[in-house]
């Protein structure tokens, strides 16, 4: 019993101790300089924030209640463009497809650069710099040029892959069964390189004396991971399962690049139902509406995210 | 500790500042159209700076072609300076849409009706040209004036025009015996004998006589050059797109739906191939580079894009029809539109721009000539009757005597071309009923055409 008492210790919530004020030992006087210097540090951005985030969404609640096309806002809908998303089978298809996204590739995301990040955060500098760096590269390489790479792959008469497994003429991207497969893999290898650098980092930040400590007492490379390490990367994991849902549901560059939502809808999200309707249709207001029900959809997992992990 | 505030306040100062010249740079720099467009201060010296958007149309791709056009205009013009912005059809309508819900549209547009008259115009969002067309539009030809207006008033004004066609590789449909279903001379051609030279083209595939991977391309990923896919449809049994009356579309029409189901025909027994994945751009990269031996989206434009890349003659065709007698889209006309920027003087200084592009002899002919299709003014005759390319531009003049009628200004257009390649898809990839994806098509295309 004895032997996993260092994990037992490790893995149990922390005793709250009554942690001394940041402040404490300033004089107010000092304390309202630092944080009229924070604040005035944080202006540039906040002011950003606010011109190019906050104030364009509320602008977009209120281009969502009205009928907004190229000419201008023409009248007041009230609810109509929402109600008109209840009847759209294109919406129906789109969120169906996004829900499709996130489910498969958060949690493939997130288990693989893990995995990953478990198997080379050991290594010596080179190695581990030469992993990272291999992982982050479709991170750093732009949308477009890894849509023409991943265009020539899959290309039905002069692909490598219909090459390789002899199926040429097959149009893996133009077949209602296997497009959004090829969306998924693709988002899939352009967003394990944030998560890998990330783990890297936060694995070896963990107290490496417990887990020495409990080797010694017996602990199984299992328990040590479990009871160990994955308390200390929980916050980490937070962040890349909240960045990764996010950027699964805003899911845009491929799809405009690769399938254009087709074939028959089969690769639409909302997100690019948001920008069809927009630019193409010029039907700006039901856009609108649209955007605002994928940012509640968004604020919804993320807050399920948040919500599980702190029970965790 | 002074020195610290001092310090943090400099800091943030300078990042607020930078964040500000930034932010001041990047709406000059965009291009000076949005500047000009947004107001009536952005004048150059004592004069008038107006904004072009043009599109990559012909020669036009190359932004550099509008500079000697610009330079003969502020001869006769020094004080009004044009600054000319390119898009393409990629990302120019996300463009655009940004610029006029911004309130920063364009001074003047260079496009074709169907954004102009049948978009912006629409919209109210456009300058009427009637001045300009009671000035110098005598010797435009009927068709090109009814689709340059709208309620009676004129908002676009046209500089070229074309027919679009498709085209074949030729030394391919030689090897395969195929040319004997072809009118070499009139470049038209039967249904049945289309029919006949693509199986002829098959079989030469599967023979290994021709080095071709499949005989054609029925491209329906994107709406991308779908007046390829629109007229094959039409001119196989000699119909038409949308009823006489303009009051609906029309693909469910009998003709129509013969025309489909043949094509299908054809992509199940291997005489043609459907990509849903394929936008014409595709399909016209996979003719250049001998993947396919016919392309459905030609005129001289594209040939003189993809001209280059090939090596083989491709030989410009008619769509085939039943009767033989094609009746082929018009690409264009081409010209300009000025959007209403409530300021007098920029409106003014856009007309005399296009009124010099468009009707100056000298500057229009240069102007026809970049973008590679023919003059609406039929006063001015062949213009290329003495260029070196004289030759290769033949076949194109050629398909202008089977010009069809226009219809790209019917209600609901727009939202039609998002109907019409996911139809072709449904028909072509997934074996659907043609007349049922028709019957879908029209209802749901037919909803926005009031």
């Amino acid at each position: 019993m004895a032997q996993n008492s260092a994990v037992a210790e490790a893995g149990s919530k922390p005793q709250k101790a009554k942690a001394p004020s940041p402040h404490s030992g300033m004089s107010r006087a000092l304390v309202r300089r630092e944080t009229i210097s924070a604040y005035l540090f944080l202006l540039p951005s906040l002011l950003f924030f606010v011109t190019f985030v906050v104030v364009p969404m509320f602008i977009c609640v209120y281009y969502s209640l009205t009928v907004y096309g190229l000419g201008g806002v023409k009248g007041f809908a009230g609810l109509n463009n929402y109600l008109k998303l209840f009847q759209d089978p294109i919406f129906h298809r789109g969120l169906l497809n996004t829900i499709l996204i996130v489910v498969v590739a958060v949690p493939t995301v997130t288990a693989f650069s893990l995995w990953v990040s478990s198997a080379i955060y050991k290594m010596h500098t080179v190695p581990r710099s030469f992993f990272r760096c291999v992982f982050y590269l479709p991170v750093v390489t732009g949308s477009v040029a890894i849509t023409v790479v991943w265009k020539w792959i899959l290309h039905p008469y002069n692909g490598v892959l219909n090459q390789v497994i002899g199926t040429t003429g097959f149009d893996w991207l133009g077949n209602q069964k296997t497009a959004i497969w090829f969306i998924i893999l693709i988002l899939f290898t352009t967003s394990i390189g944030q998560p890998i650098v990330l783990y890297v980092a936060a694995l070896g930040n963990v107290d490496n004396s417990i887990i020495e400590a409990a080797e010694v007492d017996g602990a199984t490379r299992l328990q040590v991971f479990w009871k160990i390490k994955w308390p200390s990367i929980m916050p980490t994991t937070l962040y890349v399962l909240v960045i990764t849902t996010i950027n699964s549901f805003q899911c845009f560059a491929l799809i405009q690049l690769l399938t254009k939502g087709g074939p028959l809808n089969s690769t639409m999200t909302i997100m690019y139902q948001v920008y069809d309707t927009a630019y193409r249709l010029n039907d700006l207001g039901y856009a609108c509406a649209i955007g605002v029900v994928l940012a509640v959809i968004i604020a919804i997992f993320s807050a399920i995210q948040f919500k599980v992990a702190k029970t965790d | 500790m002074k020195l610290k505030r001092i310090f943090a306040l400099g800091l943030a100062l300078a990042m607020t500042l930078s964040l500000a010249a930034c932010g001041s740079k990047t709406s000059t720099s965009q291009s000076g159209s949005s500047a000009a467009a947004s107001g009536g201060s952005s004048a150059s010296g004592s004069g008038t700076e107006i904004s072009l958007w043009a599109f990559n149309i012909g020669g036009f791709t190359e932004a550099s072609n509008w500079d000697s056009l610009i330079a003969a205009f502020n001869q006769k013009y020094p004080d009004i300076t044009v600054k000319v912005t390119p898009i393409n059809y990629q990302d120019g309508d996300q463009k655009l849409t940004s610029a006029i819900s911004g309130g920063s549209a364009p001074d003047i547009i260079f496009e074709g009706p169907e954004r102009i008259v049948g978009n912006y115009a629409r919209e109210g969002l456009m300058v009427d040209l009637s001045d300009l067309w009671t000035a110098s539009g005598s010797d435009i030809p009927e068709g090109i004036n009814a689709v340059s207006q709208l309620d009676g008033k004129y908002y676009l004004y046209p500089l070229s025009a074309a027919a679009h066609c498709m085209a074949i590789n030729y030394e391919a449909f030689e090897a395969a015996g195929a040319l004997q279903y072809i009118d070499e001379e009139t470049r038209t051609w039967t249904t049945d004998n289309f029919v006949k030279a693509m199986e002829a083209v098959r079989d030469a595939i599967d023979a290994g006589t021709i080095n071709i991977t499949v005989p054609g391309i029925i491209y329906c990923g994107a709406q991308g050059g779908d007046q390829g896919t629109r007229a094959l449809v039409n001119n196989l049994y000699s119909d038409y797109y949308v009823t006489e009356d303009g009051s609906s579309y029309n693909a469910n029409s009998a003709n129509n739906v013969k025309a489909l189901t043949l094509l299908q025909d054809m992509v199940n027994n291997g005489s043609m191939s459907a990509n849903a994945s394929f936008a014409a751009s595709e399909e016209l990269q996979a003719f250049a580079n001998q993947t396919c031996a016919v392309s459905f989206c030609w005129n001289y434009s594209n040939y003189s894009q993809y001209a280059s890349q090939t090596q083989f003659t491709p030989f410009a065709m008619a769509f085939p029809s039943d009767d033989g007698t094609p009746e082929l889209e018009m690409a264009g006309p081409y010209g300009f539109g000025i959007f209403n920027n409530k300021d007098e003087a920029k409106i003014d200084a856009a007309k005399k721009f296009v009124d010099f592009v468009c009707n100056d002899q000298t500057a229009g002919v240069e102007a026809v000539k970049t973008t590679g299709f023919f003059p609406v003014h039929s006063e001015w005759g062949d213009v290329y009757a003495d260029a070196e390319d004289a030759d290769v531009r033949a076949p194109f003049a050629l398909m202008n005597e089977y010009l069809g009628r226009y219809y790209n200004l019917t209600g609901g257009w727009t939202e039609q071309r998002a109907l019409w390649w996911p139809m072709l898809q449904e028909i072509m990839t997934t074996g659907a009923d043609p007349k049922v994806a028709a019957d879908n098509f029209v209802t749901q295309a037919n909803a926005n055409i009031a």
